[in-house]
């Protein structure tokens, strides 16, 4: 019997999304993973957009893996209906083990209803795959990443969305031509129309390109707290300060300031991330910082998990004697 | 204009999480304390929101568990809510978002709702899945991550902004009804108001008991949950506060980051 996997490619405009190389690296081991039960395993991508060919032709040339391209107007920004509307049209006559999708705010979307929508099961935010006494265990966070739990498919077609930076992506480079089909699809309109778009509050906000970011979270617990961030970035020539999204919920700082997956994508030399737990959507966020100090009184905060310097402390204690243990070291340089 | 928020009860955030003997859930003791999911309280908000606008507004709340859970719809009332529905399922463990979702349906499909709200995820098992099910199942449009609404005058649309990547929004228009899970920053939620707290003290619920519902076919069976495995790779610096604070300053220096 072979086993059928699909993957839920993406496309910026631009190039292909780098969650469509992390869902393949996560379809491979899903395929070794399950190879016992089954002779192979077929792999083979959905592209859904408006001019989808180039995408297409790259998915195929670089994987090797048969690509459907479907040509959809109105999708050059995530429409939940039609987007639903197609992947039901798509995969009603198709039969797959898995279709697997990135935990994106599109994929969050439409997976638990397509699964409905098919007959299948739904696991959001899967992070690994690992084989126990011949069935597969799938690894998701809980309470925001203090608990895991192994979950069973125990259905015939599972949706399964991956949470972003679980698998590094693969750069597949195996230059064949694989089959791709290109297919029309318009769907009728829905209850439910496009309008426009709106930039994100944080647009032009100075996180972007900052090469140190001194950040808060929850853990400075009062809104007047904030002010020892600003005097660990002071002892910096140039540091901007940020925050995690909880404390621009409670309107204790500007959405502009927000670090995160929701917020400003940051690639700084230094994040110093004070009192800040580390949620995915934050850890998405701050992936590409080059060096990340985190400043935490919780010794199980997920955040210590990437970082490299981890010092456990009450970041209003610890900060003003590093700053003050920072002008006492430059006075006797002067 | 009728609106149902669906809400849960969850952990207190900051509880230290354990688990228990059968390795399959979370322990739970006597002085374990549990608290109304926080993303809900958003959802809570917007419906009284709405409710302060438009005056003939109804606000039902919904939650599914076990007897304990009835605190969290009382806490909705406190808040403004009118009524409150208590879906009681006596396990008192996993229970898969598709059921959560197939047992609010299956009460609220003759119920005319003209907006069902849930908070956009649950703190605890963090899915993300029960309103677009819920959706799913009533075949009505939906909009994930909801961070601003509008209903139109004539209450037969809205108009919704719903969160994207790197905090963008992408705007829609949607005929009611409608399912919208709402992001958190949408609102400010408020407290409860002690009058409110005591008449909702006084107050019946609407009683279903989940045997009488159907489950769904598929899904997903927990095995177990486990502590992560800490693969930490940084540096822990130890010492007193000014030692660490030196370290720390050391360590900058070296990387000639100051």
């Amino acid at each position: 019997m072979t086993q059928k996997i699909a993957i839920i490619a993406g496309h910026d405009g631009k190039k292909i999304t780098t969650a469509t190389w992390e869902l393949f690296a996560f379809a491979q081991k899903l395929a070794d993973s399950s190879n016992s039960g089954s002779d192979n395993t077929d792999i083979c991508f959905y592209l859904i957009g408006e001019n989808t060919r180039e995408g297409a032709e790259e998915i195929s040339f670089r994987s090797g893996c048969p690509v459907i391209a479907a040509d959809v107007p109105g999708t050059r920004n995530y429409q939940g209906p039609i987007f639903k509307k197609t992947l039901l049209k798509l995969f009603s006559k198709n039969t797959f083990n898995y279709i697997i999708a990135p935990h994106n705010t599109s994929g969050m979307d439409y997976a638990p209803a397509i699964s409905l929508g098919l007959g299948g099961t739904c696991m959001t935010a899967v992070e690994d795959v690992k084989e126990k006494e011949g069935s597969l265990l799938f690894l998701r966070s809980m309470y925001g990443g203090k608990i895991q739990a192994r979950m069973e498919i125990d259905a015939p077609l599972a949706i399964l969305t991956l949470a972003p930076g679980a698998f590094k992506p693969v750069q597949p480079e195996k230059n064949s031509t694989a089959d791709v089909s290109h297919i029309i699809i318009d769907t009728p309109q829905a209850k439910m129309t496009y309008i426009g778009s709106l930039p994100s509050p944080s647009q032009g906000s100075n996180l972007a390109k900052a090469e140190v970011i001194v950040a808060g979270g929850r853990g400075i617990e009062e809104e007047e707290n904030y002010q020892f961030i600003e005097q660990l970035a002071d002892i910096f020539p140039r540091a901007a300060t940020g925050a995690s999204r909880p404390i621009c919920d409670y309107g204790w700082v500007k959405y502009s300031q927000q670090v995160g997956a929701t917020g400003t994508i940051v690639a700084p030399k230094l994040y110093i991330a004070c009192g800040i737990s580390g949620s995915t959507q934050h850890l998405e966020g701050i992936r590409d910082s080059r060096f990340i100090i985190a400043i935490n009184s919780d010794p199980d905060a997920p955040i210590l998990q990437v970082a490299d310097v981890c010092i456990i402390e009450d970041l209003t204690e610890f900060i003003p004697i590093v700053v003050e243990a920072y002008k006492n070291r430059k006075r006797p340089a002067n | 204009m009728k609106i149902l928020v669906c809400i849960k009860q969850v952990l207190e955030s900051g509880t230290d999480i354990k688990i228990d003997e059968s390795g399959k859930w979370v322990h739970y003791s006597d002085s374990s304390r549990f608290e109304i999911n926080p993303y809900d309280n958003y959802a809570i908000e917007e419906a009284i929101l709405i409710k302060e606008k438009f005056e003939d507004a109804h606000i039902d709340v919904i939650t599914v568990g076990p007897d304990r859970t009835a605190d969290v719809l009382r806490r909705a009332l406190g808040m403004g809510a009118d009524e409150a529905i208590h879906i009681i399922d006596k396990t008192d463990g996993y229970r898969p978002p598709a059921v959560t979702a197939s047992w609010i349906s299956a009460y609220a499909k003759d119920k005319k709702y003209d907006l069902i709200l849930t908070g956009i995820m649950s703190e605890d098992e963090m899915n993300a899945q029960t309103g677009p099910m819920i959706a799913q199942i009533m075949d009505l449009p939906c909009a994930t991550a909801t961070i601003r609404q509008n209903i139109s005058e004539d209450k037969k649309s809205i108009t919704i902004e719903r969160e994207i990547e790197g905090g963008e929004r992408d705007q829609f228009d949607i005929t009611l009804p409608c399912v919208l899970t709402i992001q958190t920053g949408i609102n400010s939620p408020r407290y409860p108001a002690l009058s409110k707290v005591l008449r909702a003290k006084k107050k019946t619920f609407d009683i279903i008991q989940s045997e009488t519902l159907d489950m769904p076919v598929h899904t997903p069976k927990l095995n177990d949950i486990i502590l992560p495995i800490k693969e930490a790779q940084g540096l822990f610096i130890e010492g007193n506060i000014e030692n660490k604070a030196d370290q720390l300053l050391k360590i900058l220096a070296s990387r000639s980051l100051l």
